[in-house]
């Protein structure tokens, strides 16, 4: 019974003009955004590519010069833009895909646009996965509104019920009928996407089967809540305009709305400091405190030197078998080390506050939690950013001790005038970004799949009150 | 085999049918004269468990349609006054289709198209999409569609209400021999005419209550119209017939 609904539902969507015109313009859609999508992701690559040899090169080629000098000159962390962001590129164009690394200082210029995370989620970017999340629920809706409701109207629903027909069987057989054809738009999104991803020089994140199994499934079970809210709604409007009517309002709240005004709300309850004025405390707090002319930090110094003669078994910094002014530096890397870690700590956790209030938005927009969850599996989300500058942080600091290092062992008594070669240079290693496995990139989006679950179970519960009420009411009239 | 026993249904403190008993079994058909809001259409709208009973209970072929509503409708044809079918599939895909949703798969289209034929609606008219049909074509559909579930009772809800004289007369053939292939019909009409053509009994309902029972062969077309018109202003001539 459901198999003939089904497929009555499928001759019916074929032979009306209307669905066929708004599921070709769908289609051409996704088809455009994954287009679109390969092409920014190969030019950033080839961007990428380009900038990684051209920083290796001036890195190289830099001639003589003191090392911790070369430590402020320094180099860039990049992070690749990897083959899922075909399909959903998240938050790359906002966060950017370089940090620059350098002594002293844990660069907050690529932050900026972190900054404004939350706020920057709201803007429709032409991508694959934004045609599903917005452009699914709308073509379900297209296909849905009428599903009890015109049958009521044109009469057959009273036929077919007079026929035997259990109410959830037509339910069941409109649902299997939607979700085919929003099913094959998922799947033909994807596997274009699946095609372009593997285009040379685009690099491939770990796990990407998994993912992009595991994308499938998030997106099955996202347009499933729209099918059921659809039956639901049919079922339990008298006329199939109202059905319409208040479909489209979800639709609105759901796609449009929530994921606008969930970030602004989140935005002004638990607000980011602005990048100036972060950098700038960044600035002071980190360095102050030991180069400074106060108290604290002349002691702190002075503690550092006492600890450097005390290590060696010697009386005065001249019969220091090392270069002391290495060793200071480094001394107020490990300084700035510590505030860095706390004040970052600071800011995710504020950006996390944010997150959290935004996913509270969830509860009348599954989108926003279907948008988290996509952009942690394609490893575009805030958290795969952290990810890649938490990493880059960790090389900066690595990098720096490896260049003062070198001028705490072969500095001797030169200070500042200690210069390294190019041939030290070209020892030096890249920054290689290790992208998280999917079990690590799914750890801070499992609020936002129970949220998922959670609604489909509402949108189930909704069809079944159309069963039980949209129907009995019916018949008798 | 349709049977009502002390079948009633209040809707609120309005009573649209009281204590209605009647059988029609095979090769039997009961046609309901009735003024609008007389009962007719409630009776099928319970034996069809669209609505519940008051009290009481209704039957097809031994089942009770409350207890078993899809076992009840198995071999149960509907036919209402306009007959919906889906405009933009032919006659044939809507017969398909019903007779799927009945669990008849098994019908190949010769096997279609011959109750089609049967119903009087041939092979070309078949393959067009029945949102140029007539009403009379669509009233075809909906008999082909019993044929093709093999329904052995079946409930018509003025079916002839709008049909020109040659396709009302060309139904009323086809339910004759419906009715004499062995089917139990319910036909709720305002025909008087064709009620005395169909009907093996004609019962007239007032006021949610059938008060006349009649042996069609027993009475003329007159005098039955004179009966019908007394009982609707309030006496009943008590021409005679047995219980349905």
């Amino acid at each position: 019974m459901i198999r003939a609904i089904a497929r009555k539902e499928l001759v019916q969507y074929w032979r009306d003009g209307r669905v066929v015109t708004v599921f070709g313009i769908v289609a051409l859609l996704g088809l455009a955004a994954t287009v679109t999508g390969w092409s920014a992701v190969s030019a950033m690559e080839r961007e990428r590519a380009s900038a990684v040899a051209m920083d290796r090169e001036i890195w190289d080629t830099q001639g003589l010069k003191n090392p911790h000098t070369a430590a402020h000159f320094s180099r860039y962390a990049f992070q690749p833009t990897f083959n899922l962001a075909v399909f959903d590129p998240g938050l790359n164009d906002y966060v950017g895909n370089a940090i620059w690394l350098e002594a002293h200082y844990r660069d907050p210029a690529a932050l900026r646009p972190v900054e404004d995370a939350v706020e920057i989620q709201r803007i429709a970017q032409l991508n694959p996965a934004w045609v599903i999340q917005v452009f699914g629920p709308l073509l379900i809706f297209i296909l849905l509104y009428g599903a009890v409701a015109a049958e009521r109207e044109s009469g057959t629903l009273r036929q077919l019920l007079a026929a035997g027909m259990r109410p959830v069987s037509l339910l069941l057989g409109k649902a299997v009928s939607a979700f085919s054809l929003t099913g094959l738009l998922v799947f033909g999104v994807l596997l274009g996407s699946a095609f372009l991803m593997s285009a040379e020089g685009i690099e491939r994140l770990p796990d990407t089967g998994l993912r992009t199994a595991a994308l499938a499934a998030l997106y099955l079970v996202y347009l499933a809540i729209f099918v059921f809210l659809a039956l639901g709604v049919s079922a339990l409007s008298s006329r199939s305009r109202t059905a319409l009517a208040g479909l489209m309002g979800i639709w609105i709240v759901a796609t449009i709305l929530g994921p606008r005004i969930g970030p602004d709300v989140a935005g002004a309850l638990a607000p980011a400091p602005s990048a100036p004025e972060f950098a700038a405390r960044l600035d002071r707090e980190g360095a102050d405190p030991f180069w400074g002319a106060g108290e604290e930090a002349v002691q702190r110094r002075q503690r550092v030197m006492d600890a450097a003669l005390a290590e060696y078994g010697v009386e005065t910094v001249e019969e220091l078998p090392i270069n002391y002014d290495g060793y200071l530096l480094q001394a107020s890397e490990e300084f700035a080390n510590g505030v860095f870690d706390t004040m970052y700590a600071e800011l995710w956790g504020g950006y996390e506050r944010q997150h959290a209030i935004a996913r509270g938005f969830a509860l009348v927009s599954p989108t926003i939690a279907a948008q988290n969850v996509s952009m942690a599996l394609a490893g575009t989300g805030l958290h795969a950013y952290r990810h890649f500058a938490d990493q880059a942080e960790e090389f900066r600091r690595e990098f720096v001790l490896l260049l003062n290092q070198e001028m705490i062992d072969h500095g001797g008594a030169d200070g500042y005038a200690y210069v390294s070669g190019n041939d030290f240079w070209r020892q030096n290693p890249d920054f290689e970004y290790a992208a998280p496995g999917i079990g690590e990139a799914v750890r801070g989006v499992w609020a936002d799949v129970i949220i998922l679950l959670l609604w489909l179970a509402i949108a189930i519960a909704v069809a079944a009150l159309g069963v039980r009420r949209g129907f009995l009411g019916e018949v008798a009239a | 085999m349709l049977e009502a026993r002390d079948l009633t249904k209040f809707f609120g403190e309005v009573r649209a049918l009281n204590a209605l008993s009647v059988r029609i079994g095979a090769g039997e058909s009961l046609c309901l004269l009735g003024a609008n809001g007389a009962g007719k259409t409630t009776t099928i709208n319970l034996f069809l468990a669209f609505v519940e009973p008051t009290s009481g209970s209704a039957l097809v072929n031994g089942h009770d349609v409350q207890l078993d509503p899809i076992g009840s409708k198995r071999h149960l044809a509907y036919i209402p006054e306009q007959v919906a079918l889906y405009p933009s599939l032919t006659g044939l895909e809507n017969l398909e289709f019903l007779a799927e949703l009945s669990g008849h798969r098994d019908h190949r289209t010769d096997d279609l198209l011959g109750f089609l034929e049967r119903a009087g609606l041939d092979a070309p008219a078949a393959l067009r999409g029945v949102a140029g049909y007539s009403k009379g074509m669509r009233q075809k559909v909906a008999i082909a569609a019993a044929l093709a579930r093999r329904a052995s009772a079946f409930l018509l809800d003025e079916p002839l209400s709008g049909l020109d004289p040659a396709a009302a007369n060309e139904f009323t053939e086809v339910l004759a021999d419906l009715r004499r292939d062995g089917a139990a019909i319910l036909l709720a009409t305002h025909d008087i005419f064709r009620a005395m053509e169909l009907g093996t009994t004609i019962g007239i309902m007032k006021s949610g209550e059938l008060v006349e029972r009649l042996d069609p062969g027993s009475v003329t077309g007159a005098e039955l119209e004179k009966i019908y018109l007394e009982s609707m202003r309030g006496g009943a001539a008590g021409a005679g017939g047995g219980p349905a």
